[in-house]
């Protein structure tokens, strides 16, 4: 269809307004962090790193970081591969309680994320489970693990089931179909679910807030922070936090492209 | 007569739900035959396939491997290999890596695999250059010999086509049908082919199966079916046919309502026969020109349109309310659109099938 | 011994796929469903239980019926849907150009999109909150600039509202990505073939075949914003209150278990009844699998 220049241009510049503000509160963070007052007030007289020289020196901060990423490590190995059998099961086999798997897998997804950690709060509680950075492992995975399901079912979807009706009349048991054939043609939504599973648990508040206990994440920290007096190290962390988000996403994604490099050759 | 029939199918059936896909089939395939399954689609052609390679199991019925029962011995576990209509190579793996899979899964050793698997696709006259290739970058032509050179690789007793050539361009489907036919020759394998394009099974095939419903409606050589099909069914799927409807009348004629006039039959009337359909094909119908002596069965009509096939050539006759093919050779002096003309057939070359 | 031999069958191809499910079956229901039950039961406790085994009583839903809650109910519904409204006006161009314009940029450009997602929502609240306050960026730039400023822009209703739209922007925006792949270049050009003009093709083509995603989109959005609570807390400051902070603090100031339990239970229902009437108008397999 042929749309005229002025639409085209208009359309174009509506995408990168949208986009543009989608970082300005990363940037507004960014520039409070290195701002020597105690108040952020623009414009920025005098610009100081001191708020994260402090930030590097808290313990209660080297704490929070190295929680927030055991917890996003363990929540995305543990939800891939839960998920990897469920996208099987949700996309691949034919069996009698399919629509009912798929249908209940979405509720978690589709419910108010700070009513979900209450709810496994009153659960940990009654069962006198001890609030720590485990039971927020657990909480996570329910609203994770569904979503990671999903995606790699995209990718399950995608591809043609007869390869591994092939590759099994060609003589592969089950398990060698597994591994020659399934895993490395899910692998794409493996990595994207991985990805998602760990940047989601990073930045995830809600059920971290309710299950957690005496360990505290990154965002559990600013949120206490925000609510108990802002200090510039709150958006010092913050940034940290999102620059540590893009480190993992850059890490995952050149690791990606040398792999499909590797595999092109 | 071989003394043993390799695979052997006995009153088989599967229930999709309540759905018979395959209705008491009994058939048996003879080693080192080319034999092919004709059906229109949903006739249950790839459902028997399926069952045949292990990755279904019959509802009702045994499946032999020369004798032994194998209903519930899975794919992996059968001397047989089957080629995917979608062909299903691995998207990911080389060219060789496909054609090495069945080796591999069988632990057979690297250098031992990569002579095997370089036989096989030189077999099926791809390059040895396209071994590192992705699959992935392969034409459509390509792929198929690929596919081919996997199944080749398994080294199976028999052979399964699932419709592999139904994507590919005419031209080319030629070429690789004479081809998988020289390999069956060369190999001596059985092959055991499903498709629903007449001319496939007749150009390849030592013997046909036609399927109609989930059930078999003729087994025979392509020639067999082609100039004695046992019904009107297979008569009209196995190629372009003319088609009248007729009714006994008195001295052992026919009545055509629509023409108003009689018609000599093929042989003598049955004496249960009352009412029925003849069929001529094309090519069995003549033109009369004027002046000719012919009795029976000569009728005219307006020549409505003329179809080129090459050498030959089809037109297009209306008599009446009916509409008659025939097929010629290509000559001079051949009728235009518009003019009347007569045409007729001998007795002996038409079809009757009772109601 | 036939049908012996079809159960076997059934009983395989089923245990294939339970197999593989039971893991998140078992994730679900001792994670989901089990505190969910849990949530309802406490629900019908006597005032200020700390054990959901008492003898029930409707007393919670009578206190919420009777103490003004209904207001945080109508500001959350509100809230929910006046920022839905907002979102799917947004994001169905956004989708349109991001579909039609980005070329080769599309997997960069939904990235950056989707990117945000994985900073905590109160950073990026913060971030607004800076933006937008008194001597923040937009009143300090424009004070520096042109000696006056608009002052504190936060702390009210409108605020509340541009913070939910910017946070749930990305889960509006993927269903309907999701959804307009789902109408094909050609159906477009046959419809314009047809001789359907651009507002034609838009509500005879193009509406109907992105639907599941534009229903997936809405409802994940309004179920997320019934349960808003961060935006209210940091842009209004308390000018309003939220269902969700009105179960939080039942459940931490409060030390009221049951009453808290009684509003998420009246919350689920609120958003359970969307979920289900949409859910019946959309094929999941259908969304997933064409791409």
């Amino acid at each position: 269809m042929s749309d005229s220049v002025l639409f085209r241009r208009l359309a174009k510049s509506y995408m990168a307004f949208i986009l543009t503000l989608m970082y300005v509160p990363m940037l507004i963070v960014a520039l409070a962090s290195i701002s020597k007052s105690r108040f952020f007030v623009f414009p920025v007289r005098r610009y100081d790193m001191k708020w994260y020289e402090n930030t590097f020196s808290s313990l209660q901060i080297q704490d929070g970081f190295l929680t927030s990423l055991t917890v996003a490590f363990c929540v995305a190995v543990i939800s891939v591969t839960l998920a990897v059998f469920g996208a099987l099961a949700y996309a691949r086999y034919d069996w009698r309680g399919k629509s009912l798997f798929q249908q209940l897998l979405l509720v978690p997804v589709f419910f108010p994320q700070s009513v979900l950690g209450l709810a496994l709060q009153l659960w940990f509680n009654s069962f006198g489970v001890v609030m720590s950075w485990e039971a927020t492992v657990f909480a996570q995975l329910v609203w994770i693990a569904p979503i990671v399901t999903l995606i790699i079912s995209i990718q399950a979807f995608g591809y043609d089931g007869s390869v591994e009706e092939a590759a099994s009349d060609l003589g592969a048991s089950r398990w060698q179909v597994f591994r020659d054939i399934t895993i490395p043609l899910l692998s794409p939504g493996i990595f994207s679910g991985f990805m998602f599973a760990v940047l989601l648990s990073w930045g995830n508040f809600p059920l971290a807030y309710f299950t957690s206990g005496a360990d505290v994440t990154i965002p559990e920290w600013l949120y206490g922070k925000m609510i108990g007096g802002y200090t510039p190290m709150v958006p010092a962390v913050g940034f940290l936090s999102v620059l540590a988000g893009a480190l993992a996403l850059a890490i995952g994604f050149s690791l990606k492209a040398f792999s499909g490099h590797k595999d092109n050759k | 007569m071989p003394a043993e029939p390799i695979m052997e199918l006995r009153g088989v059936d599967k229930y999709f739900g309540n759905l018979a896909a395959v209705n008491q089939i009994t058939l048996a395939f003879e080693e080192g035959e080319f034999f092919t399954l004709v059906g229109p689609s949903g006739s249950g052609k790839t459902t028997l396939l399926r069952m045949l390679a292990g990755m279904d199991k019959p509802t009702r019925g045994d499946i032999l491997l020369r004798g032994e029962r194998i209903n519930d011995r899975p794919a992996n576990w059968r001397p047989t290999c089957m080629v995917f209509q979608s062909l299903a190579l691995f998207p990911h793996m080389t060219v060789g890596q496909n054609v090495e899979y069945p080796l591999k899964c069988r632990g057979t050793s690297p250098s031992e695999r990569k002579k095997r698997a370089s036989r096989c696709l030189e077999l099926s006259h791809l390059p040895i250059s396209y071994y590192d290739r992705p699959v992935t970058t392969c034409s459509g032509g390509e792929r198929q010999r690929v596919a081919l050179a996997r199944a080749l690789a398994f080294d199976p007793e028999i052979l399964f086509f699932d419709e592999p050539l139904s994507a590919i361009d005419y031209r080319l489907r030629k070429t690789l049908e004479k081809e998988i036919k020289d390999i069956q020759r060369e190999t001596k394998k059985t092959f055991v082919y499903i498709t629903h394009s007449l001319e496939e099974a007749m150009v390849m095939s030592d013997r046909i199966g036609v399927m109609r419903d989930g059930g078999l409606a003729q087994i025979g050589s392509p020639h067999e079916i082609y100039s004695n099909p046992v019904n009107r069914f297979v008569s009209e799927f196995m190629g372009e046919v003319n088609s009248i409807a007729v009714k006994r009348h008195e001295g052992g004629e026919l009545w055509c309502e629509s023409l108003g006039a009689t018609i000599t039959p093929p042989s003598v009337l049955d004496e249960s026969f009352s009412q029925g359909t003849l069929m001529i094909r094309p090519e069995n119908m003549h033109l009369v020109n004027p002046g000719e002596a012919r009795s029976t069965n000569v009728f005219s009509g307006e020549l409505f349109n003329e179809y080129v096939l090459g050498s030959r050539i089809q037109f297009q006759i209306r008599c009446n309310s009916d509409t008659f093919l025939v097929e010629r050779l290509r000559e001079a002096g051949m009728p235009k659109s518009g003019d009347q003309i007569s045409f007729g057939w001998s007795p002996e070359d038409s079809m009757l099938f009772p109601e | 011994m036939d049908s012996r031999k079809l159960t076997t069958r059934v009983w395989s191809s089923l245990s294939s796929g339970l197999l593989c499910s039971a893991p998140l079956f078992v994730l679900l229901g001792l994670g989901f469903f089990g505190p969910l039950a849990l949530v309802i039961l406490y629900s019908v406790q006597p005032r200020g239980s700390f054990s959901p085994f008492g003898t029930p009583t409707l007393e919670n839903y009578r206190d919420i019926i009777e103490q003004a809650f209904y207001l945080s109910f109508g500001w959350s519904l509100l809230l929910a849907i006046i920022s839905t409204t907002i979102l799917l006006i947004i994001c169905y161009p956004l989708a349109l150009a991001l579909k039609r314009y980005s070329g080769a940029m599309a997997d960069i450009l939904t990235l950056l999109v989707v990117a945000p997602l994985f900073v905590a929502e109160n950073i990026r609240l913060q971030g607004w909150v800076l933006f937008f306050d008194k001597g923040g960026f937009l009143d300090g730039g424009l004070n520096h600039l042109f000696g006056f400023g608009p002052g504190s822009l936060v702390n009210n209703v409108p605020s509340i509202v541009f913070g939910m739209v910017y946070v749930y922007l990305p889960f509006m925006l993927f269903p309907i990505l999701l959804g307009l792949s789902n109408v094909p270049a050609d159906v477009r050009e046959a419809a314009l073939d047809l001789g359907a003009n651009k507002w034609r093709i838009f509500r005879d083509i193009e509406i109907p075949l992105a639907m599941p995603g534009i229903l997936i989109g809405s409802l994940l959005c309004f179920v997320i914003s019934l349960g808003a609570f961060s935006e209210a807390k940091f842009l209004g400051k308390g000018v309003i209150v939220t269902i969700a902070q009105d179960i939080e603090s039942a459940f931490t100031f409060g030390q009221n278990w049951p009453r808290g339990s009684a509003l998420a239970v009246l919350l689920i229902i609120l958003a359970g009844t969307a979920v289900f009437f949409a859910m019946r108008k959309i094929d999941l397999n259908k969304v997933l699998g064409t791409r």
